[in-house]
C-alpha cells in the first residue's frame, strides 16, 4: 500500500450487514487503485496479440477443449475473469465487437494505457472527476483529429473494400490467404448490401464451416448452402422443385398421449399395413405437387421423417434433406423464394421454388453439405462455405471472416476509411499533445497524458513485430510532425512508411468507436469508489 | 432449589434482546454506516459503485457486474441485517415508489440527523427532547420550502421550461450527464404527450433498450413498438389495423387432464384423430378470422399450421408477445385480451392507423402508430454496453417519475443545495428564538440539512468548509437563490443556472428523512425472535 492510502481505515461495521456482504469494503483510493491494476492486468494479457505479427493464445477450457485465437474479444470471453473491474474490460471488447466487429484487442490495449495515465494523474492528487472530464474532452478532440484524416469511400469502390478487409485479416492466422478471403467477403457484402440504406444485415450471409480441404477451397456459393446431407440414394437433382415442409412424415401422433392397443396377431399385421398406407398417402401428396426436393423442418414432438418415408421418397426419386431448424426457415424462404408448407393438403404451386441444380457435395468425412445453385427469383442472400484442414483452424477462420465482414459492415454504415498501422494513433498523440499546450491548466495536463497513452498502439505493434519500438515510435513522431499524417508501421518492410500508399486502410468507425468506448470505460472505472457485494438471492 | 437459583428465562431459546444504550448504539451505527455507504454517490459529481454478484443477478451462476449510482438500486442490492439500517433502506425504496428520485438524499439526510442525535444523546439529552425539537424544526423548514416554491402552471411555455430544467437537474447526477440536454428534451416531450390524457400513465411510455450505436442515437418514437415479427408470408404492413389480442394456445389445443390419453386399435383411427385435431385447430382459426380484425396477436406460440392458415387469410399473426407487451398493447390500443372465441360481437377490438416494420439498429421491430387510446410513445435507448443501457434506463425512469409527479404537483424549488441552505437558515432563526434544551435539537436539524450541500461539494473535490460558509453567508444576507455551482466550484445564483427541482421530491426528502430518523430515535430496545427451527435433514 502506498503512502496515499495511509488515511484511517473505515470504521469496522458492527454486525451491520448480512453474512457475506461487505467483507472487502475499503477506502475509495484503494478500491480505485485495485480496479485500475486489475483492468491493466487484463489489458497486458492481450497486448502481445495486437497487430499483424501478434501472437496467438491457446485457451484450454475446463472440459479440455482447446481454442487457438488472437481475437481479443474471444480471448477475453474465454478467460473467465473474476475481478469486477476487469470484467468491465471484457465487456468493453464485447461492445467493440458488436459496434465495429474489429479492433477488439486494440480497444483493450488503449484502455489499459489510459488507465495507466489516469493512475499517474491520481498520484499527483488530481480529483478523479477532473480527470474523467478532461478525458471526455480529449475524446471529442480526438474525433476532430480523426475527421481530418478520413478518406471518403463509396460502395462502388470494391478495391478499397478489399484493402480494408485485407488489413483486418492481416493479423489473423489466415493472413496468407487474405487476398482470396477479402475478395470473397467483398463480393458477399456487395451482393446483400442495400446501397440506398446505410445498413447491412449480416444475417443475410450464411456461413457454413466444414472441416476438410484447405482454406483455398473456401468459396462463395451463389445460392444456398445447407450444412446437412441428403438422405437415401438421390443425391443430385437437376431442374429441381424445392418444397419446404413443416409437417412430419412419420406415423401419426396426436397431441394427446396415445396408445394403440393390439389384441391379436392379425391386428398387428393390420397396424403395420396401415402405417405403410398412411405414409404412402403423404408421400403421394408430395409427389402430386410436383416437388422433387424436400426440405423437412426438425420437429421436437416426434420423428420428422421415418425411414419408411425416406424409402418411399427415394423410390419416387425425391431428394430429402432433413433437420432444418425452425430458426433457419425465414432465411431459406428468403433465399429460395418459397413458402413453407404446414400440412399435406396445403401444397400450392407457388409454394415451390425452382432451382436449376441441387447437389450434395462430398467433402470427405461423414457429413456432407448441399448446394442449391441457379435459383430462380432468388432473394438477396448469400452463403459462404469455409473449409480448413482442422477444427481449430476452421474456428479461427470463421472468427476472422466474421471480423472482416464486420469491417465491411462498418464501411456500409459509415463510408469513410482511415490509414491503419498505428497511423491514427500516432497522429492523435501528436495533435492532442499540441492541443494540450494550447489549453493549459489541469485539463491540459490530463490531455497531455491522454495523448501519450495513444502511442501505446504503435509501440506495441513495433514490439510485436520484433522492431525496435523506441526507434519506430520516434521515427513516427518525426514523420507526423513533418505533416505526413498517414505514416504508420509497415510490418512487411520492417520500417515506417506511408500507409495510404501501402493500402493499409481501416474503416473510420473502428477508430472512432475505439476512442469512444475506451474513454467511456476509463471514465466509469474512475468514477467507482466502492465495490458492494450483492447477497445472492435464493 | 437449583431451579430457583437459575435466572428466569423470559425469552425463547435463541431469541436476543438488546437494551437501552446498546440498542440505541447499534441503531446509530447501522444507520450511519448506510448513510456513509451511499453518500459518495450524491450530487452531480458523485461516484459510482460496482455491484458485484458472484452468483449472478439472474441466478444463472455467471458472475455479474452492475455499475450504478442510484441510491435505491444500491440499497436494494446489499443485504442488510441491522434493523435501523433496514429502515433506511425502506425509506429509499418508498421514495423511489413515491416520487422516483431523491433516493440517495433521503437516506443521507436521515443518517445525518442520527449522527447529530448520537452527539446529543452523549450530552445526556433525552431522545424525546430531541424529537420535540426536530418536530418544531421540520415545521419551520417545511414552511420555508413552501414559501420558496414557484408555481408556473399558468404559463405553459414557462412550465415547459421548468420541466426541462428539472429533467436536466435530475440527469446531471446520472450517467447521462454528458447528454443531459438531449435526454431532458426527450423526457419532457414524452411526458407532455401523455399529460393531457387522463387515461395515460407512465405505463404508456415504453422504454426499449437496443444494444449498439451510442447514447446520442436514442430517440422518442411516436406510437408503440413491439419487438416481434409477423409470421412467414403474412402482410408486413397493415393500414387501419383492427387488432385482436389473445392469450390462447395455438400450437395444440389439448385436454389438460393428467393421464388423459387416446386409446385405439389401429393406426387408421389414430390418423383420424390426428386429422380431427387438425380440423379443430382449423376451426379455431376460422372462428378467429370471423372477427372484424386483420391483425392477431397472441401471447403464446402460434405453430406452423395455424400460422399458414392466417397467412392464407391475409391476417398478420404475431406469436409469443410477452406478457408485459400484450398488457401494454391492450392499454394503448383499447382492446381486450380474449381467450375464447365464441361471441364475436361482445369483444372490443383494438384499433390503430398503421402497423409497419421499422429497422432499429440491426433489428426489425413492429411499430403501431396512430393508436386509438391515449398517447402512447416509445423511448428507444441505444448504448454501447448492457451496463450503460441498464443505468441509462434507471436514470430515464427517475426523470420520468419526477416529471410525472411535477405535472401533478406543479410547484418547483431550486436545487444545488439552495433549498437545503434556505431551510437551514429558517431553522437557524428558530434556534435563536427557542428556549430550553430543544434548542440543541433544532440546531442539530439545521446542521443535518447543511450536510447535504457539504457532501455534494466534497464529492466534487471542492473545499466544502469554505463553500458552505459562503453559501450560509449568502442566505443570511437574504439571497434566496444562492446555491452551489459544482462545475466551477463557487456559490452562484441557481436562478441563473436554471437548476430546478421538483417541490414534491424535496418535500418528500425532508419529511420522510425526518420521519425515518424519528422512528429510529424512539427505539430503545431491539428484540430478535428466535430463528425458526429447521427440521433436521434426513439425507445425511
Amino acid at each position: 500500500m502506498t503512502a496515499g492510502n495511509a488515511a484511517a481505515p473505515a470504521k469496522a461495521p458492527v454486525g451491520k450487514l448480512g453474512e457475506g456482504a461487505f467483507k472487502d469494503k475499503e477506502k475509495p483510493t484503494h478500491i480505485r487503485m485495485s480496479n485500475i491494476e486489475a483492468a491493466k492486468a487484463v489489458a497486458d494479457a492481450v497486448r502481445t496479440s495486437l497487430g499483424p505479427k501478434g501472437m496467438d493464445k491457446m485457451i484450454k477450457d475446463d472440459k479440455g477443449n482447446v481454442t487457438i485465437t488472437n481475437d481479443g474479444a474471444t480471448i477475453l470471453q474465454r478467460m473467465k475473469v473474476l475481478h469486477p473491474a476487469a470484467r468491465m474490460l471484457v465487456e468493453l471488447s464485447k461492445a467493440q465487437d458488436i459496434e465495429a466487429g474489429d479492433g477488439t484487442t486494440t480497444v483493450v490495449v488503449v484502455c489499459g494505457a489510459l488507465l495507466e495515465a489516469a493512475k499517474k494523474l491520481l498520484s499527483h492528487g488530481i480529483h478523479p472527476t477532473k480527470i474523467s472530464d478532461a478525458f471526455q474532452r480529449a475524446a471529442s478532440e480526438a474525433f476532430n483529429v480523426i475527421e481530418t484524416m478520413k478518406i471518403e469511400f463509396d460502395l462502388s469502390n470494391k478495391e478499397a473494400m478489399m484493402k480494408a478487409c485485407a488489413t483486418s485479416l492481416s493479423s489473423k492466422v489466415i493472413n496468407t490467404h487474405s487476398l482470396h478471403m477479402s475478395e470473397l467477403c467483398s463480393n458477399a457484402v456487395l451482393k446483400v448490401a442495400d446501397p440506398e440504406k446505410n445498413s447491412l444485415d449480416l444475417k443475410d450471409i450464411k456461413i457454413v464451416a466444414k472441416v476438410g480441404g484447405t482454406l483455398d477451397d473456401t468459396e462463395l456459393v451463389d445460392g444456398l448452402c445447407l450444412d446437412s446431407n441428403a438422405m437415401g440414394t438421390t443425391r443430385r437433382m437437376e431442374k429441381a422443385k424445392v418444397a419446404l415442409i413443416q409437417f412430419q412424415l412419420s406415423p401419426p401422433k396426436t397431441d394427446m398421449e396415445n396408445q394403440v392397443v393390439i389384441n391379436d396377431y392379425s391386428q398387428m399385421d393390420r397396424v403395420l399395413k396401415e402405417e405403410r398406407q398412411y405414409t404412402l398417402n403423404l408421400v403421394k401428396a408430395i409427389k402430386k405437387s410436383g416437388a422433387n426436393v424436400l426440405l423437412v423442418q426438425k420437429s421436437i414432438l416426434r420423428d420428422a421423417i421415418s425411414d419408411l418415408a425416406i424409402h418411399y421418397l427415394n423410390k419416387l426419386k425425391i431428394m430429402v434433406i432433413k433437420d432444418i431448424e425452425r430458426t433457419d426457415v425465414p432465411f431459406i424462404c428468403k433465399t429460395l423464394g418459397c413458402h413453407p408448407v404446414a400440412s399435406a393438403d396445403h401444397f400450392t404451386p407457388e409454394a415451390l421454388a425452382n432451382v436449376d441444380l441441387v447437389e450434395e457435395i462430398s467433402i470427405g468425412g461423414e457429413s456432407n453439405c448441399t448446394k442449391f445453385t441457379g435459383i430462380q427469383n432468388a432473394g438477396k442472400t448469400v452463403s459462404l462455405l469455409i473449409r480448413a484442414s482442422n477444427e481449430n483452424l476452421l474456428a479461427e477462420a470463421d472468427r476472422s471472416i466474421h471480423d472482416a465482414l464486420c469491417v465491411l459492415r462498418c464501411l456500409v454504415k459509415k463510408r469513410a476509411l482511415v490509414a491503419g498501422g498505428g497511423a491514427v494513433e500516432s497522429e492523435l498523440a501528436l495533435k492532442l499533445g499540441q492541443r494540450a499546450k494550447e489549453i493549459g491548466g489541469v485539463d491540459g495536463y490530463c490531455l497531455q497524458r491522454y495523448a501519450e497513452a495513444m502511442e501505446v498502439v504503435p509501440y506495441t505493434l513495433a514490439e510485436n513485430a520484433a522492431l525496435n519500438p523506441i526507434e519506430v515510435v520516434t521515427e513516427l513522431r518525426k514523420r507526423h510532425n513533418a505533416g505526413e499524417n498517414s505514416a504508420g508501421i509497415n510490418v512487411r518492410k520492417a520500417g515506417v512508411s506511408d500507409m495510404q500508399r501501402e493500402d493499409v486502410l481501416q474503416p473510420m468507425l473502428v477508430s472512432t468507436s475505439m476512442i469512444t468506448l475506451a474513454t467511456e470505460t476509463v471514465r466509469s472505472i474512475l468514477k467507482i469508489d466502492d465495490i458492494v457485494n450483492v447477497v445472492g438471492r435464493g | 432449589m437449583a431451579m430457583a437459583m437459575n435466572p428466569i428465562q423470559v425469552l425463547q431459546n435463541g431469541a436476543e434482546e438488546e437494551k437501552a444504550e446498546t440498542a440505541r448504539l447499534s441503531s446509530f451505527v447501522g444507520a450511519i454506516a448506510i448513510g456513509d455507504l451511499v453518500k459518495s454517490t450524491l450530487g452531480p459529481r458523485g461516484m459510482d459503485k460496482i455491484l458485484y454478484s458472484p452468483t449472478g443477478q439472474y441466478g444463472n451462476g455467471e458472475p455479474s457486474v452492475q455499475v450504478t449510482n442510484d441510491g435505491a438500486t444500491i440499497l436494494r442490492s446489499c443485504g442488510v441485517d441491522n434493523p435501523a439500517a433496514k429502515i433506511l433502506c425502506e425509506l429509499s425504496k418508498v421514495q423511489d415508489d413515491e416520487v422516483g428520485d431523491g433516493t440517495t438524499s433521503v437516506t443521507v439526510f436521515a443518517s445525518e440527523l442520527l449522527r447529530e442525535a448520537e452527539r446529543l444523546v452523549e450530552l445526556k439529552i433525552h431522545p424525546h427532547t430531541i424529537i420535540r425539537g426536530w418536530k418544531k424544526a421540520v415545521a419551520v423548514a417545511r414552511e420555508a420550502l413552501n414559501e420558496s416554491a414557484v408555481d408556473n402552471q399558468a404559463d405553459p411555455e414557462q412550465f415547459k421550461e421548468d420541466l426541462f430544467n428539472i429533467a436536466r437537474t435530475t440527469l446531471s447526477s446520472k450517467l447521462l450527464t454528458q447528454h443531459k440536454d438531449f435526454f431532458a428534451k426527450i423526457c419532457v416531450d414524452a411526458i407532455l404527450k401523455i399529460r393531457d390524457d387522463p387515461k395515460s400513465t407512465l405505463e404508456s411510455i415504453q422504454i426499449i433498450k437496443k444494444l449498439g450505436a451510442s447514447l446520442e442515437s436514442s430517440f422518442l418514437d411516436e406510437g408503440f413498438l413491439l419487438d416481434k415479427t409477423p409470421g412467414q408470408n403474412q402482410p408486413r404492413r397493415v393500414e387501419n389495423a383492427r387488432v385482436l389480442l389473445a392469450n390462447t394456445a395455438m400450437d395444440t389445443d389439448k385436454i389438460k387432464v393428467f393421464g388423459s390419453r387416446v386409446r385405439t386399435n389401429d393406426i387408421k383411427s389414430l390418423a383420424e384423430i390426428e386429422a380431427a385435431e387438425k380440423e379443430k385447430m382449423k376451426e379455431k382459426v376460422e372462428k378467429i378470422c370471423k372477427y372484424d380484425m386483420n391483425v392477431f396477436i397472441n401471447r403464446q406460440l402460434i405453430y406452423n399450421y395455424p400460422e399458414q392458415l392466417f397467412a392464407d387469410n391475409k391476417v398478420m399473426a404475431i406469436e409469443h408477445a410477452d406478457f408485459e407487451g400484450i398488457e401494454r398493447l391492450a392499454l394503448v390500443l383499447g382492446g381486450e385480451i380474449v381467450s375464447t372465441f365464441d361471441n364475436a360481437e361482445n369483444v372490443k377490438i383494438g384499433k390503430c392507423d398503421l402497423i409497419e416494420e421499422v429497422m432499429i439498429g440491426e433489428d426489425k421491430l413492429l411499430r403501431f402508430s396512430g393508436v386509438s387510446q391515449g398517447q402512447a410513445c416509445s423511448l428507444v435507448l441505444r448504448g454501447a454496453t448492457e451496463q450503460i443501457l441498464d443505468e441509462a434506463e434507471r436514470a430515464i425512469h427517475d426523470v420520468l417519475c419526477v416529471l410525472y409527479s411535477t405535472i401533478k404537483e406543479t410547484r418547483t424549488v431550486y436545487g444545488g443545495g439552495c433549498s437545503e441552505a434556505l431551510m437551514a437558515q429558517a431553522v437557524q432563526v428558530l434556534v435563536e428564538e427557542s428556549e430550553g434544551k430543544e434548542q440543541h435539537a433544532i440546531q442539530s436539524f439545521a446542521n443535518a440539512l447543511r450536510q447535504l450541500p457539504t457532501i455534494m461539494a466534497d464529492n466534487a473535490g471542492l473545499d466544502s468548509a469554505d463553500l458552505i460558509a459562503k453559501l450560509r453567508a449568502e442566505h443570511a444576507k437574504g439571497n434566496k437563490h444562492a446555491g452551489l455551482d459544482l462545475y466551477n466550484g463557487c456559490v452562484a445564483s441557481m436562478d441563473d443556472l436554471k437548476v430546478t427541482e421538483s417541490f414534491k421530491v424535496k418535500r418528500q426528502v425532508l419529511l420522510s428523512g425526518h420521519e425515518g430518523a424519528e422512528m429510529i430515535m424512539r427505539v430503545d430496545d431491539i428484540l430478535k425472535s428466535a430463528p425458526r427451527q429447521r427440521a433436521p435433514d434426513r439425507c445425511m
